[in-house]
């Protein structure tokens, strides 16, 4: 009869006060279960959420800051001096170390820009509106003088990405993949290599194989002809002709069809067939003769303008390439809160990284509320739990006494007292929650919706239209990223059952009652004396 | 006959309306096993603080106690009161959600002394030896009489198998037949247990029976035999 055994006997019994205790683990429990149920169907709804989002974080500038910045300039002075000298640009030498982070997979850093067809070259044509009217190759304006002028015009018709890293979010992705050659590499990037991906479609249009070098203009050649804009400035055919290798032929799944959205008014560039990438520090340094020229002619034409009187101002292939931002892809969409709150301190003034997550986070508030009362439930239930066991177990050692004192007098240990103590309520607790499992598994289900009903109610948020965050995907000339959700995205993910981790939470969080409820009465029973015990009872 | 308990200048005091009360002053004796001793002394004596501190279940301002020769505190107390000692109550002090079987065997457990294998069988012939039978060993002790009780608790202090027992006006509750039964068990215990018996009474007529009957007298065990 070891204080094991005791104990079940005391349990089996005593058995009002056993079904009294059993009674309070129950409600307890039920409480417990629909609060974790809740609560971890709140979690789940939003981490499956955020896991069907793309991993993705974009490194900008920061725009409110700097005109949070201006605004606290009062010298017209400054002002025009963070204008003219200061004003921030992404520089990839600061984007590098984020790379080198575990979690990244790639990176997009993309200067963009139309490119046009040189002779011998065409384009994949989409037969739409925008074609059939800008057949006529001349661009009709009305001069001050009211006669109307028409000039030689040029359509461009390819749409160049030049990325900064060897390795696109596309690829990466699977919306882009290369079906013959390669990606260009790091050594291409540095050694400003001139190399192309082309499409399948505009391979094979043209009868383009991974070999051939293909030129193409990156201005518009009518404006290099005498009286043209870039005439004047001693620009060449030569200076806008890139003679491109081509080193891979890549498919995408964007083709636009003519039941895409506005296929009557996409432009040829536009089309993503007709897209181009190569890196972008061989872009850049293509467009530096382009460059120099017209920044040496606005030179000649403003010699006493002192931007163009200080050689710092003058371009490099280093300053043309101007980025807008970067994208990084991570490996994993959970990671991306983490990411972006381990570097945003790291990174230079007037920089950002953004999670992109504004809409998920104004959507997941109703949740995060839910979560939160529901935590909140679990906490004061366990509390006033404590507080009633305690209570009800210090009263009852009361009217034990005797037997401790009988106990204390065969010698048996005042921890094995304690154990037995221990191990009665740890029963009838175990079976109040193994009772509380089923019953809370129903009313947790009902109750889970009851809330969150009425939470997105208080919350307004179902009334505020749903939006894509960033820019519309459909933007060749910004590609966005990230995801667009609906608050039926969150809501649909949003199901309160009983796991078996919210089961093993259960017993642990009655186990700990349990052991805390006996520790009062523990120290209670450490400072019993048998011997005053015994004969205040004889 | 051999020492088994030794008790050597023990003091006990206690302070009571703001005076100290010396209940035990320089009190030495020793008993020997297999006897059957009783202590006598009118009310407010030291009895059963006697008993208290010479079962370990307290302890004195001075002096020692040896069980065996050896130093109980250096023992521990609890110890000694688990492996060397059993006490009988005058109330008895049985579990009350047990059975009488059931408060056996808990002496059963907790003692670190060799007992046999089969505790239940055993606890059941200690009891039918007392005159519990088994169908009055599977019962809860409140459906006993007194008598029945503490036949149960001397079965329990047997339990242990320890070579020392006490008990305080064991026969306190009982009426006079169910006494000299209950004092001809303890007289066996001695005689055919091999057991040192030493009870705290103040009736004469269980004195009558002891081997050695001791008086405590102005905190003091005198021999009165």
């Amino acid at each position: 009869m070891n204080f094991l055994q005791r104990a079940i006997k005391n349990v089996t019994r005593k058995l009002s006060k056993s079904i009294l205790l059993l009674l309070t683990f129950f409600v307890i429990g039920n409480f417990v279960i629909v609060g974790l149920g809740i609560s971890q169907a709140s979690e789940n709804a939003k981490i499956m959420t955020r896991q069907k989002m793309r991993a993705v974080v974009s490194y900008e500038i920061d725009y409110d800051a700097i005109n949070e910045y201006i605004n606290s300039l009062t010298d017209q002075d400054a002002i025009d001096e963070f204008y003219n000298n200061g004003y921030p640009n992404i520089k990839l030498s600061d984007v590098k170390p984020l790379l080198e982070d575990e979690r990244v997979l790639t990176a997009n850093a993309l200067t963009t820009t139309q490119l046009y067809a040189t002779e011998g070259s065409d384009f994949v044509h989409l037969g739409n509106q925008v074609e059939e009217d800008l057949s006529s190759q001349e661009m009709c304006y009305v001069d001050p003088d009211g006669n109307q002028v028409c000039e030689p015009y040029n359509q461009p018709t390819y749409f160049l990405k030049a990325n900064y890293f060897p390795n696109m979010i596309e690829f990466q992705e699977g919306s882009y993949n290369i079906v013959d050659g390669r990606f260009y590499t790091q050594d291409e990037i540095n050694d400003n290599v001139m190399v192309v991906l082309v499409s399948q479609a505009l391979a094979d249009l043209n009868g383009w194989r991974v070999g051939d070098v293909i030129d193409f203009y990156s201005s518009d050649p009518s404006s290099i002809e005498p009286g043209g804009y870039m005439g004047d400035m001693g620009i060449t055919t030569e200076d806008i002709t890139m003679s491109l290798e081509i080193i891979g032929i890549y498919t995408h799944n964007q083709a636009i069809t003519p039941s895409s959205e506005n296929f009557d008014w996409t432009y040829p560039y536009e089309n993503p067939d007709n897209m181009l990438l190569m890196p972008g520090t061989s872009y850049a340094a293509h467009s530096l003769a382009q460059a120099e020229k017209s920044w040496d002619y606005y030179a000649s034409q403003f010699p006493d303008d002192p931007y163009y009187t200080d050689p710092a101002n003058r371009p490099t292939a280093e300053t043309l390439g101007y980025i807008g931002n970067v994208t990084i892809l991570l490996n994993d969409p959970l990671d991306v809160d983490s990411f972006v709150a381990d570097y945003s301190d790291d990174i230079p003034e007037f920089m950002m990284i953004n999670a992109n997550n504004e809409e998920f986070e104004r959507l997941s508030k109703p949740l995060d509320t839910i979560s939160l009362f529901a935590n909140f439930i679990v906490w004061l239930v366990v509390i006033n739990a404590v507080v009633i066991i305690t209570l009800v177990t210090a009263l009852t050692l009361k009217t034990r006494e005797y037997e401790i004192g009988v106990l204390l007098s065969i010698g048996a240990s005042k921890l094995k007292i304690i154990g037995q103590f221990f191990v009665e309520l740890a029963i009838v607790a175990v079976i109040g929650f193994t009772l509380s499992i089923f019953s809370g598994s129903l009313v947790a289900g009902k109750v889970g919706e009851v809330v969150l009903d009425y939470q997105i109610t208080e919350s307004g948020v179902a009334e505020e239209n749903d939006y894509m965050i960033g820019y519309p995907s459909t933007s060749i000339w910004d590609t966005d990223y990230t995801t667009d959700i609906t608050l039926d995205d969150l809501v649909g993910e949003y199901s309160v059952s009983i796991s078996p981790l919210i089961i093993a939470e259960i017993y642990v969080v009655g186990l700990g009652i349990v052991l805390v409820s006996t520790l009062i009465p523990s120290l209670m029973i450490m400072r019993f004396n048998p011997k005053k015990i015994l004969m205040n009872q004889n | 006959m051999a020492e088994i308990l030794k008790l050597e200048n023990i003091n006990y005091s206690y302070i009571d309306g703001g005076f100290e009360r010396q209940i035990l002053k320089d009190l030495s004796y020793t008993f020997e096993d297999h006897k059957f001793y009783t202590i006598l002394g009118p009310s407010g004596s030291g009895k059963t603080t006697l008993l208290s501190i010479i079962s370990g279940l307290d302890t004195p301002k001075s002096g020692k106690i040896y069980y065996a020769g050896e130093d109980i505190e250096k023992m521990g107390l609890g110890k000694y009161r688990r492996n060397k000692i059993s006490i009988v109550f005058q109330q008895y002090n049985l579990i009350n959600y047990l059975t009488a079987l059931e408060n056996v065997l808990v002496a059963m457990s907790e003692t670190d002394n060799k007992l046999p294998k089969n505790h239940k069988e055993v606890a059941y012939a200690l009891l039918e030896k007392f005159g519990i039978v088994k169908t009055k060993a599977d019962r809860m002790v409140n459906q006993l009489s007194g008598g029945e009780q503490q036949r149960v608790a001397i079965a329990r202090s047997l339990a242990s198998n320890v070579d020392l027992i006490f008990a305080d006006e064991p026969t306190g509750n009982l009426d006079t037949a169910t006494e000299k039964e209950i004092v001809g068990v303890f007289k066996e215990l001695a005689h055919e247990y091999g057991k040192t018996v030493i009870v705290v009474t103040h009736s004469d007529s269980v004195s009558e029976l002891s081997d050695q009957r001791l008086l405590l007298s102005d905190g003091i065990l005198k021999d009165i035999s």
